[in-house]
């Protein structure tokens, strides 16, 4: 039985950038099963799948897994990719930064990495996504990656945005820590043990009746670690984190906040109808939610300082 | 040097937002984002795709004259060497 997919010999080899035939060529399903995932204010099918493939995610993601949710603001449409990378890892010992190629044609966004190569259209609230693993880590990490960048994309359209931050409720808030790769964000929630960890890595900030409410994501933890709860909280403040012997924290004024979260967003700033975009709606946030720069030494002490009212 | 006599345009794939005077701007093909100082803004607000380099600068020295307390000879060759700087940065053109 043929895939459906055709495989030249020179395309197994190397890299396989997919061209745009790539998609139009029928491919072969996982198999007939679905999972719908209700993330803040998105809802997505994942069709395509196995029923092994369908009951591992359905355990996995099982607080954002959702059975009666209407029409999913977007539906991915999973096949097997029919190549074996797409993305040739590079690395040496240290490893590479994860790579993540783009193309934008018309209303069709394509992505491919190393484990599979996808497309989304927001208008047509579809995508496809096309992975080189029937199962296992590397069909997990390309379908989260690709969510992730689904998810970044389309809560841009809803006013919102996936920040790279750790997000912690206390008292029925969410605080939320932004920073790049080793400036604290897993530290925080690791300082916050009687708190709602709503994220390690990437956290959600939506707009809910004129407020902005922060929640997790299924693949949002640095550790594949998945949030208790796919509730949103209001969000009490932005903190952008810097490690230091002193704990204090000073209002980020308004351009360098822009600069400094627009900085800590994933996916959305390289292409440049979704990053002006971005800049609109990050620029909207910031005008209700306060921005600092939080000086924090790895002690809980950082709280009395976030907690702090002003005025 | 630059050529005094040519007209800038700024990059049409920059995002950017004047906040207070300062001025955040986004560079998708880089993925940069950088924030501009007040005065710096006042530049960037002069390009506009018809000034010339040398209309851009007397446009902009008279603004940074009238409200920042700076010699005009050192605020001309700062002007000069920031659109130098945002040429580099491909931000103008």
């Amino acid at each position: 039985m043929s895939s459906g997919v055709e495989i030249s010999p020179a395309r197994t080899g190397g890299e396989f950038r997919p061209d745009e035939g790539y998609f139009t060529s029928p491919g072969e399903a996982f198999g007939p099963r679905s999972v719908t995932l209700s993330i803040g204010p998105l809802v997505i099918g994942i069709s395509g799948l196995s029923a092994r493939l369908a009951e591992a995610l359905d355990s996995r993601y099982r607080p954002f897994v959702v059975r009666e949710a209407g029409v999913p603001d977007v539906r991915i449409a999973l096949r097997r990719a029919g190549v074996d990378r797409f993305l040739e890892f590079r690395g040496g010992p240290a490893g590479e930064t994860y790579r993540l190629e783009s193309r934008l044609e018309g209303p069709r966004l394509t992505l491919w990495s190393y484990e599979f190569a996808g497309y989304l259209e927001a208008f047509a609230r579809r995508a496809e996504l096309a992975l080189t693993a029937d199962e296992g880590p590397l069909f997990d990490r390309g379908l989260e990656n690709f969510l992730r960048v689904v998810t970044a994309s389309f809560v841009l359209e809803r006013g919102g945005f996936l920040l790279h931050a750790s997000g912690i409720v206390r008292r029925g808030k969410a605080y939320v820590f932004f920073g790049p790769s080793g400036s604290g964000k897993t530290t925080v929630t690791h300082l916050s043990p009687d708190d709602v960890v709503l994220s390690d890595d990437l956290t959600l900030v939506i707009r809910n009746a004129g407020r902005y409410e922060a929640a997790g994501i299924p693949f949002g933890m640095a550790h594949h670690r998945v949030p208790e709860t796919r509730a949103s909280f209001p969000v009490a403040s932005f903190n952008r984190l810097v490690q230091s012997t002193e704990v204090r924290r000073e209002p980020l004024p308004g351009a360098r906040a822009l600069a400094e979260l627009a900085g800590s967003l994933p996916f959305v700033m390289q292409e440049t109808k979704q990053s002006a975009r971005a800049v609109e709606v990050v620029a909207r946030a910031i005008e209700q939610v306060s921005v600092w720069r939080l000086h924090f030494r790895k002690d809980g002490g950082f709280w009395n300082v976030v907690e702090e009212r002003v005025g | 040097m630059m050529d005094q006599g040519i007209v800038l345009t700024k990059n049409p794939n920059v995002a950017y937002r004047i906040y207070d005077g300062e001025a955040t701007v986004v560079m998708p093909e880089r993925a940069e984002v950088k924030v501009v100082n007040e005065i710096g803004s006042v530049v960037w607000d002069k390009i506009d795709g018809k000034r010339t380099v040398e209309q851009i600068v007397e446009s902009a020295l008279q603004s940074v004259l009238a409200d920042f307390d700076v010699a005009p000879d050192e605020a001309r060759r700062d002007i000069l060497a920031f659109l130098r700087e945002l040429r580099e940065h491909g931000m103008v053109s």
